[in-house]
């Protein structure tokens, strides 16, 4: 799952910041120990640099520890190895030292490829999984035999960890990418119906009742009222739908995963390119806090009045 | 006055809750409201003025007896009786006018039509320049202003109105007064309107009512002289009419002996 990221936003505006109970305007030449109680970006900025700090320590040749790093490269390797992993994985380069041959990226695909590839398999996993997830949750939400005969079924398939059942897509829908599909909208539909059953018995009765005062026709209250009185829960469902496909996705990968940035991330490992399986880490998390803002920002646009009304 | 199109409260009791713990809301009421008619409903806090309000509504249906439009029963709520709901209950995806234009649109209105019908409205209650803010931006007696506005603009037979001034300052509260005393002479449409204020009802109404504390029972049903349909007197004169003080004073003592 994505982390939630309330705590990590930024403020562009840089107004004051209720949430944070502090405000976020503090002058440039304000003293750092006042910046790092004021702001939280000078504190983010001073804790990556720590940690690169301790990275650079553990993984840089000592003279007192016989010219060895601390750590082992195989086990962590230095920053600038990853740095070079992370432009090998995005140019043409020689196959090896000293040869010839000439090879794209990693496995033959540039890293943007391989994150691009993975993209898509969500993309179209998530489309699924609102195109199917929403009206199961508006019917669930509104005819009682299909909620209480779907319902168990759904909380099971929630309860289950993707792995579990990835071999078994497998044997379905064959090793390529149907399967990997398959097994991200199966992870992402319930989080969406769910979120949409409990947006559907948040609205408030009078909100349906004016609309039909008003003339309103069945189908007019559904797109009128009801559609736009769960928009906001949709987007939180879609938004944790979107976390933990992320995180479902490397387990897709793990069997025929290239092009695909979990595939890559797992392929490396296994052949001890320790560099490139953090370079992969590094791009699987920053994509996770990407989408997770994307949807965010979403939410602000498309459902302003949320927490107002 | 024909007896056809009237509203036909009959019989009706009101429960609610479950069946060994059970709330009575409403005692046996029955009432006719005969169109035209500027109905004004008074009583103490929770005696059963919005139940009353919400079964002509059609919002429940009654535990006991029927409730007729026409000589047909309510079984749902429906367009020819439009609702000024206690609470605003305004639609926060739309602004304003969308919401004051709402009613016209599901009627399948044309969008010029509805733009020029909202406009007329929203400048009656004083939010022309609110027009393209979200509800959520308005304060309660504005909320409730834009309220009223959507639904005289969805133009329904029956007017259904609850408290609506009571968030009002008194000038605002006056002036919206008139307006629908205006509209309701005009328009010769059928009101039902609930209040706290005893000087409303009396100055309001062609019929004041005053029901009694739970379980609610209609113990006063008078018709009020003053605003009648066809003219119109100022507010002050009617205020200072010994008739207006007179009637005023009965439907006082009506609602504190009905305690
Ligand atoms: N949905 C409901 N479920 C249970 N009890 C209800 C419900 N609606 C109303 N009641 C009860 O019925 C009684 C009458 O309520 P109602 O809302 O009609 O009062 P009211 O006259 O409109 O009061 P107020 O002037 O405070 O608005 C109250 O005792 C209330 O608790
Ligand atoms: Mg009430």
């Amino acid at each position: 799952m994505v982390i939630p990221l309330d705590g990590l936003e930024y403020h562009p505006s840089g107004g004051p910041d209720d949430r944070h109970g502090g405000p976020a305007v503090v002058a440039k030449s304000a003293p750092l120990w006042v910046r790092v109680r004021k702001n939280h970006w000078t504190t983010r900025l001073i804790a990556l640099a720590a940690f690169l700090v301790v990275w650079w320590i553990l993984t840089t040749p000592w003279a007192w520890n016989g010219d060895k790093p601390i750590m082992l490269p195989l086990y962590l390797p230095s920053i600038p190895s990853v740095w070079n992993a992370f432009i090998r994985a995005n140019t043409i380069h020689p196959i090896a030292e000293g040869v010839d041959r000439e090879v794209v990226g990693e496995y033959g695909y540039y890293l943007w490829q391989h994150l691009l590839a993975t993209l898509q398999r969500i993309g179209i996993g998530l489309f699924f999984a609102i195109v199917i997830g929403l009206p199961l949750g508006l019917l669930m939400a509104s005819v009682k035999i299909i909620s209480v005969s779907v319902e168990p079924y759904i909380n099971f398939l929630r309860s289950l960890p993707p792995l579990g059942y990835i071999g078994l897509l497998i044997v379905w829908f064959g090793i390529d990418n149907t399967s990997k599909i398959w097994l991200l909208f199966l992870a992402a539909f319930p989080p969406i119906t769910i979120a949409t059953i409990a947006g559907v018995s948040g609205i408030k009765e009078d909100q349906i009742h004016a609309a039909q005062s008003l003339g309103a026709s069945r189908l007019q209250v559904v797109s009128s009222v009801t559609v736009p009185a769960i928009a906001p829960d949709l987007i939180t469902g879609i938004r944790v739908a979107l976390g933990f496909a992320w995180t479902t996705v490397v387990a897709a990968e793990l069997n025929n995963g290239i092009p695909g940035i979990g595939g890559l991330a797992y392929l490396s490992g296994t052949e001890l390119k320790t560099p490139l399986t953090i370079t992969c880490i590094i791009v699987i998390g920053i994509t996770a806090i990407v989408l997770d803002s994307i949807i965010k920002a979403m939410e602000r646009v498309l459902t302003p009045w949320r927490g107002k009304a | 006055m024909s007896r056809d199109k009237s509203l036909v409260v009959d019989g009706v009791r009101q429960f609610f809750g479950p069946k060994n713990s059970r709330v009575q809301a409403l005692s046996r009421t029955d009432l006719v409201i005969e169109p035209g008619q500027f109905v004004c409903l008074a009583g103490p806090s929770g005696c059963g003025k919005t139940t009353l309000l919400r079964l002509i509504a059609g919002f429940i249906n009654p535990s006991e007896g029927q409730i007729t439009v026409s000589g047909s029963e309510i079984i749902g709520p429906g367009p020819d009786r439009g609702v000024v709901f206690q609470s605003p209950t305004l639609y926060p995806w739309m602004d304003v006018a969308s919401n004051v234009e709402l009613g016209l649109k599901f009627q399948g209105v044309s969008k010029d039509q509805r733009r020029a019908d909202s406009e007329r409205y929203l400048q009656m209650v004083g939010l022309t320049d609110f027009a393209h803010r979200r509800t959520y931006e308005l304060s309660g007696g504005m909320q409730q202003r834009c309220q009223i506005a959507r639904v005289l603009a969805s133009d329904p037979e029956f007017i259904l109105m609850d408290e609506p001034f009571g968030a009002l300052d008194a000038l605002t509260r006056e002036r919206l007064q008139n307006e629908l005393l205006d509209i309701w002479r005009k328009t010769g449409k059928t009101i039902l309107f609930i209040t706290h204020s005893v000087d409303e009802a009396v100055f309001l109404g062609s019929r004041v009512l005053v029901m009694s504390p739970r379980p609610g029972k209609i113990v006063f049903d008078e018709p009020a002289i003053f605003s009648k349909p066809g003219e119109s007197i100022a507010a002050e004169e009617i205020r200072s009419l010994p008739a207006f003080l007179e009637l005023r004073e009965r439907v006082r003592s009506s609602i504190q002996h009905s305690h």
